[in-house]
């Protein structure tokens, strides 16, 4: 055949035909590429398929199963698994008469397995779930003994329905009642002899710690919210410029940013922080006498609100449940103490006659167990009950951390692209940039609790280390030399620009760096100023001595703020790409229409970078969201059932430990004293996680669409 | 001196005027060239000695003197780092005329063009030389400010460059960065640039859509109307109908002779029929240097020097 080929050349002629090598024969490089394409695709959707499998089985009531043993033995509970002996995995829960919650069973030993109508599975406060028949539904008489209100496994479960609803309610109330009366209370108590401990060491702390924080925390908020506004501003007024309604919005915004922080400032001036006053000993004891009165009533007040607590309590203890188990013939128990006592009926969550239900009921079993998972606090070392708390730290530290990177990073961004001179020095920051995504982000986390949390934080609490701060005379020479190098690098800085239309000489360099050496020594002299001023003693300071530090531990801000920093490269990068990809014609243009600089950038660059620099929010919020290492070192924690927020003081409580997802799924998978039980929450958990990220995502990356379609016009 | 101005205008469009009809716009209208007109390849003194390196007086016409110039350059130099890209231009552009800068790629009419609204600063290593005036003030001094320089010249640029925002907000920019936000006003200039563009029929009920669904010839006089809008003291064109077809080019050509009765114009072409057809002057250019300027009727009809002959008809360069 290729004989053939060769042989036939023009005018008989042999002509050398270029051979096509095997390699090249079917395109093998399609398959090649294809199949690691498919490969890559293969593993995504199998993560994704078991995430979401398993996470949303973990609802679904399954059957109870009433297993005989050959040995005579009767077990009752849920299958789960089976493995390859012919074993089955059950769910047996009842642990607080001493079983393991899951247990093996040999195929090959089962006499029977039946299930039995009326078997139920109960969701209660404390110690996990318990299988079993329902006896009665019982009242305690006055004089301790128990009457049943029903007979029968029928008619009890109807009598549950009945009374349950109405229990939990008051179970609730009182619930409510210990936390926000009490906590109340226990908050002026607080106050009290906060005033009275600040009198007897000479000062009068006339607001106490908490309300400080308070102030300080919202002049933080009102700062957040701030630059929340100006980005949003940006975002509409300049951003969206088709349309141009925006002047007036635009004026609105100006006016909300303005009052916030004219709010701020006065919240600040009110709470004085930093001012302490001296009290003379007869003011001493005029404030110590009122502050034991503020005492004693509020005493007189916790009493009273106590013993109205105990009689609800005491009201709800009287309906009792039984519910017996098969093996050992014992009902659920009031406490593991207290095995005589059948328990209370509110202590009950939830009761599922899993084998009486049709599939409508299983499905409100499972909608119902969903609400609760997002809608309320944990139980039980966090394996049973919600994740509420946990969505909101992992939202709120999100939200948080964008909003302090976004703004940071484009504004760096700016300088770099826009206002530096490329060259040597902008590349050296370049790289160095990129180097930072790099590092691993355990080590912000050290870097985070180090700095913010231990020096900043304390700073904040307590003023300067003691014996640290500057003489008083001393303090001012640097702060005016601070001022003087501020002016001197100002002026060298002008002169070091050269004149228009010549080049720089040898004399505007030197001035240049001189200038850039001169702000140097400003920032270090700035930094010594307000870290050994005599003039600040911290904004919480009596309480830290106290042993409990307010912003100088693990909280909310120092955990969004080392994710911030830990994302900046990834806004920083994808800015300064949007911002290069802005033609520079456009520049052009508007510079020839007499715009200055900023009025391009504003008008032109950053409206035309935008949907890029939103792609780098989006990436930075991923990123930041799916963190776990860091969190661990600066803010996470087990458990902390007070939200950061809340709709007292300062709203947005910064300073507060919090709950996140992603150390959740660690904690619920590794740490906690039933792992197995847990397993089911750790995939919900981690399908929720997912969930959150992806929404987030989502709802920027629509956003940046509409953006996108705004800017290129709809009519092409 | 106005009067004379316009009288003067009008013989110089006319002897234009005259020529047209022989000399469709298909082709350059045949010069009376001085000299040699034969086969053999032509000797250029002045071409040559520019070519050399020699420093060469300009060729300015009598009649350019008596002109009022609202843009005046004084042996104005420029370098890029160490190359030097003009090489001492002395001209005055006339007020209230039309001038074109004519010469071959790389000569340096762009570049003369963006050192008269300073977007030369724009560039790293501009080094300049010798003095520009506008209207009698410097535009090179330490004190002038740019901002303010800027917006007393209009420029359009070779390509289209609309800003990605609606038709309204382009045409309004120039008054919206200094700080205009009363609705009537934006609107009252609005219309008023886009008639003068002779853009306004055609976009008045799309005003608030994209500029950038624009065609090509709209959005370049949507730039002209941009230009406009802050009613500048000269216009600068910088070849507007290099990337447009030839009915748009037409279309930018009428609105230029529009628009010249109200404005200075200078503008920049490769195109020896517009420059004929728009321009009451025409300077020719050559590797930095001014070579010939004088009112278009001469230039195209009657030049100097046998080098613009040639050029203009298109037989060098
Ligand atoms: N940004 C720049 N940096 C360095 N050299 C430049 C720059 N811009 C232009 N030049 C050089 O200056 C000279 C004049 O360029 P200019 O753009 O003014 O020419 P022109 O006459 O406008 O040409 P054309 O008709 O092709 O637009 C050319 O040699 C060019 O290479
Ligand atoms: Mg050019």
């Amino acid at each position: 055949m290729s004989g053939d080929r060769q042989e036939s050349g023009v005018g008989g002629a042999k002509v050398a035909r270029r051979r096509t090598l095997p390699s090249a024969v079917g395109e093998p490089m399609v398959w090649l590429t294809g199949s690691a394409l498919v490969l890559c695709l293969l593993m995504i959707v199998t993560l994704a398929t078991l995430v979401v499998v398993n996470g949303l089985r973990t609802f679904w009531p399954g059957d109870i199963d009433r297993v005989t043993l050959e040995s005579g033995e009767v077990v009752m509970g849920i299958r789960t698994a089976e493995d390859k002996q012919g074993r089955y995995l059950y769910r047996v829960g009842n642990r607080d008469i001493g079983q393991e919650s899951f247990r093996w069973i040999d195929g090959d030993k089962i006499a029977q397995v039946e299930q039995p109508e009326h078997a139920v599975m109960l969701e209660r406060e404390a110690w996990g779930v318990w299988f079993g028949m329902p006896e009665s539904v019982s009242m305690e008489a006055d004089d301790g003994s128990l009457v049943a209100l029903s007979e029968g496994a029928a008619e009890t479960l109807d009598q549950f329905a009945l009374l349950h609803p109405d229990a939990r309610a008051q179970r609730a109330k009182a619930e409510s009642m210990r936390k926000r009366e009490l906590g109340k209370i226990n908050h002026g108590i607080e106050h009290a002899r906060l005033r009275i401990a600040g009198a007897e060491m000479g000062v009068d702390l006339r607001e106490n710690a908490s309300d400080r924080l308070g102030w300080v925390s919202w002049s933080a908020v009102s700062v957040v919210v701030v630059l929340a506004g100006f980005v949003w501003w940006v975002g509409r007024e300049v951003g969206v410029g088709i349309g141009s309604s925006g002047v007036r919005q635009g004026k609105l915004t100006r006016f909300g940013c303005a009052l916030i922080v004219v709010f701020g400032l006065v919240g600040i001036w009110v709470g004085a922080p930093w001012r302490t006053q001296g009290v003379t000993a007869a003011e001493r004891d005029v404030i110590v006498a009122q502050m034991e009165h503020v005492q004693e009533q509020l005493q007189a007040e916790y009493e009273r609100v106590l013993a109205e607590i105990r009689m609800s309590e005491e009201q709800d203890s009287k309906l009792r449940l039984v519910v017996v188990e098969p093996t050992t013939d014992r009902f659920a128990p009031i406490a593991q103490t207290r095995g005589d006592e059948p328990m209370m009926l509110s202590q009950v969550v939830r009761l599922i006659p899993a084998n009486q239900l049709s599939v409508v009921g299983k499905t409100k079993v499972f909608f119902s167990r969903w609400w609760e998972f997002l809608s309320s606090g944990p139980r039980e070392a966090n394996t049973e009950g919600g994740v509420y708390p946990v969505i909101v730290g992992t939202v709120l530290m999100t939200l948080l951390l964008t909003v302090f990177v976004t703004p940071l990073g484009v504004i760096a961004a700016l300088y770099l692209r826009e206002y530096a001179k490329q060259g040597f020095g902008t590349s050296v920051i370049r790289i160095a940039v990129n180097n930072l995504a790099g590092v691993p982000s355990i080590v912000y986390g050290v870097f985070g609790l180090g700095f913010f949390c231990y020096t900043v934080g304390r700073y904040v609490d307590t003023g300067p280390v003691a014996g640290t701060s500057l003489q008083s005379g001393v303090w001012w020479l640097m702060f005016g030399a601070a001022i003087v190098t501020a002016i001197v690098s100002f002026a060298f800085g002008l002169w070091g620009k050269p004149d228009p239309g010549s080049t720089s000489t040898i004399g505007n360099r030197v001035l240049a760096r001189m200038s850039w050496l001169g702000w140097g020594v400003t920032v270090v002299l700035a930094v010594m100023v307000l870290w050994r001023t005599p003039y600040f003693a911290g904004f919480f300071g009596a309480r830290a001595a106290e042993g409990s530090p307010t912003f100088g531990a693990r909280g909310l801000l120092w955990a969004s703020l080392t994710l911030a920093l830990l994302t900046l490269p990834v806004v920083i990068v994808a800015t300064e790409e949007a911002i290069a990809a802005v033609p520079n014609s456009m520049r052009e243009g508007s510079f020839g229409c007499g715009a200055s600089k900023w009025q391009t950038i504003r008008r032109i660059v950053l409206p035309g970078a935008l949907p890029g620099i939103l792609t780098g929010a989006i990436l930075a919020m991923a990123r930041g969201a799916g963190e776990v290492a860091p969190l661990m070192l600066v803010g996470a924690v087990k458990l902390n059932q007070d939200l950061p927020v809340s709709t007292t003081a300062p709203f947005l409580h910064a300073d507060r430990s919090f709950m996140h997802l992603g150390f959740h799924i660690y904690d619920l998978g590794f740490q906690s004293p039933d792992s197995q039980a847990a397993r089911p929450m750790v995939w919900t958990t981690t399908l929720l996680f997912l969930c959150i990220v992806f929404a987030l995502n989502l709802a920027a990356i629509l956003i940046r669409a509409k953006l996108r379609g705004r800017m290129t016009g709809a009519a092409i | 001196m106005i009067e004379a101005m316009s009288e003067k205008r009008s013989s110089t469009k006319s002897a234009v005027e005259v020529k047209a009809p022989e000399a469709p716009a298909s082709t350059a209208p045949s010069p009376v060239v001085p000299g040699g007109m034969g086969g053999e390849p032509a000797h250029y003194d002045v071409i040559d000695a520019i070519r050399r390196g020699e420093s060469v007086e300009p060729t300015v016409h009598e009649s350019m003197s008596e002109a009022d110039a609202v843009i005046q350059s004084d042996d104005f130099k420029l370098w890029y780092g160490d190359s030097q890209a003009i090489h001492g231009i002395s001209m005055g552009v006339p007020r209230g005329a039309v001038t074109a800068l004519i010469g071959p790629s790389g000569c340096g009419k762009s570049t003369f063009l963006r050192s008269i609204n300073r977007m030369n600063d724009l560039v790293e290593g501009v080094r300049v030389e010798g003095g520009i005036t506008l209207n009698g003030s410097p535009v090179y001094e330490p004190t002038v400010d740019v901002i303010e320089l800027r917006k007393r010249l209009g420029m359009v640029f070779q390509k289209p460059n609309p800003f990605p925002m609606s038709i309204f907000e382009n045409v309004v920019y120039p008054l919206r960065i200094d700080g205009e936000r009363r609705k009537s006003v934006l609107q009252e200039a609005c219309e008023r640039s886009l008639k003068s563009a002779a853009l306004w029929d055609e976009v008045k009920d799309r005003l608030k859509e994209s500029a950038l669904g624009l065609s090509g010839g709209q959005q370049q006089r949507l730039c002209i109307a941009r230009a406009v809008v802050a009613d500048p003291e000269v216009l600068l064109l910088d070849e507007p109908c290099s990337a447009l077809d030839p009915v748009a080019t037409i279309r930018i050509e009428e609105l230029i002779s529009e628009i010249s009765e109200r404005y200075t114009v200078l503008i920049v072409t490769h195109n020896m029929q517009q420059a004929a057809r728009v321009s009451d002057y025409t300077a020719f250019m050559y590797l930095g240097r001014l070579v010939e300027y004088g009112p278009t009727g001469d230039i195209f009809q009657n030049p100097k020097l046998i080098e613009t002959a040639h050029y203009v008809s298109g037989r060098f360069g």
